[in-house]
């Protein structure tokens, strides 16, 4: 699994890293860290925080 | 750098409880130009797009109206009780598990879905009055349309719609300032909107369908046990207040401004694609929520400015939204605008759950408005609610030009 989050576009609410604090954190006010190839064991989580993204941000193939 | 307290003199001063005091005064933004904030009788008051859009999305500070009933002396009773019951009164760990249980109800996909419903309900609304070439635009569209949109949603009997929008309005009063002169008829309102959702509930158990309370109930009912009663209830309830009332005030705010804009009206209707850009556009420029309240749990710097924690932010998102460093000095509604985003529906932790129901609805509704009610133009003073809590027309008379009889 792949995930890719948009930078021009998040606008850091932090809804991924309430459905899946185990990829996605927010470090300070302009910052979101992830990790890019996640586990597969956790594809419902983070397609739950694409699916909650404010702006839509994420893409996860 | 020097550290300046949120005290000084030299910063602006405005008082937010004044009855008479409004965030989209020339008082509000003569201090904008001045300073990025204000102070006010209760804490800070936020009013540039920057700093606003900074301290929305800070877990250092949580959501401020938490204590809102415990402050005008409601500390028990069925409205004491629920307030602290709703998630946006949750923090951390217990919001996180909340809005985790809440947010698969309202994505994008899903409403997407409810697109022909929309369209079908705007339809039928203007149908009632388009040959009249007149209405009441509140009690005939924007009221209507709000309520049967959530009564669709959640999957409930479209001919209650009037009960529950006016039990969601009465609800809305727990947000103002009148909240303990208005206190018994908020409390009746909690009690009809908990019965319609426990028998919601009730029914969803007996017979689960793939709506957002057989969801909620399923998380309720799954094996870890993860909501509990009254928590359930709370959630149902919270989600018929929170989408009815907002939307209605919303679509009278888009009118008023199609009445004062005619050429934006005219060129929604000749270019329905600009919808999507233009329910942000009329968010920004007549929001029905002007502000959301902050609380630092701890101390906090911004701009060399020291914030002791427990001091109260006024978040102004009105002024923030069209602060002259965002969106440009003489800046006016316009749809075709390619501008930054807003902050209509909060933002953060608490970013409004509902955003894509009350985009995706009013993106349906506003071109329909547009093309079958042309050349809108009042008919008679619109009433308007005070500015407390949430904003917008309770009486809205136009005229527009009548389609012709088929």
């Amino acid at each position: 699994m792949r995930v890719h989050v948009d930078e021009a576009t998040c606008q850091h609410h932090g809804q991924c890293m309430i459905e899946c604090p185990e990829v996605f954190q927010l470090a300070g006010a302009d910052e979101l860290r992830y990790v890019p190839e996640p586990d597969e064991s956790l594809r419902d989580d983070v397609e739950a925080a694409a699916d909650a993204c404010p702006t839509q941000s994420i893409t996860v193939t | 750098m020097v550290a300046i307290a949120i005290d000084s003199p030299d910063i602006p001063w405005f008082d937010v409880g004044d009855p008479r005091f409004s965030v989209s005064s020339a008082e509000v933004r003569e201090a904008r130009e001045q300073h990025w904030c204000a102070r006010t009788p209760f804490g800070l008051a936020v009013l540039r797009y920057a700093e606003v859009s900074t301290l929305l999305k800070d877990r250092r500070l949580r959501q401020g109206s938490y204590a809102w009933p415990a402050q005008n002396g409601i500390e028990e009773g069925p409205l004491s009780e629920w307030w602290s019951e709703i998630m946006l009164s949750k923090e951390g760990d217990d919001h996180r598990r909340l809005r985790k249980l809440g947010n698969p109800a309202f994505s994008r996909t899903l409403i997407e879905r409810m697109v022909p419903e929309f369209q079908a309900l705007a339809n039928e609304l203007i149908d009632g009055y388009a040959a009249d070439g007149r209405c009441e635009f509140v009690s005939q569209f924007a009221e209507p349309y709000a309520a049967r949109v959530l009564c669709k949603l959640l999957g409930m009997d479209e001919g209650r719609w009037h009960d529950l929008s006016t039990w969601s309005t009465d609800l809305g009063l727990s947000f103002g300032v009148t909240i303990r002169e208005d206190l018994e008829r908020i409390e009746a309102a909690l009690a009809n909107l908990y019965e319609v959702s426990d028998e919601l509930i009730a029914e969803r158990r007996e017979h689960p369908g793939d709506d957002v309370v057989s969801s909620l109930v399923q998380a309720h009912d799954g094996e870890e046990g993860r909501l509990s009663d009254i928590e359930l209830r709370a959630m149902v309830s919270l989600i018929i207040f929170g989408g009815m009332d907002t939307t209605k005030n919303q679509l009278g705010l888009a009118m008023q401004l199609f009445v004062e804009h005619p050429d934006q009206c005219a060129l929604l209707a000749e270019r329905p694609e600009l919808a999507a850009n233009a329910v942000e556009e009329l968010i920004r420029w007549n929001p029905t929520v002007m502000w959301a309240t902050r609380q630092a749990t701890e101390p906090l710097e911004l701009n060399g400015m020291l914030i002791p924690a427990g001091t109260t932010l006024h978040l102004l998102s009105y002024p923030a939204n069209t602060d002259p460093l965002a969106v440009g000095r003489g800046a006016r509604f316009d749809i075709t605008a390619d501008r930054p985003p807003h902050f209509g529906f909060g933002g953060g932790a608490h970013h409004c759950i509902g955003h894509w129901l009350a985009r995706i609805d009013m993106r349906e509704a506003l071109p329909l408005i547009a093309r079958r009610m042309p050349g809108p133009r009042y008919d008679g003073e619109p009433v308007v609610r005070p500015v407390s809590g949430l904003t917008g027309p309770v009486r809205l008379p136009i005229r527009f030009d009548a389609e012709e009889a088929p």
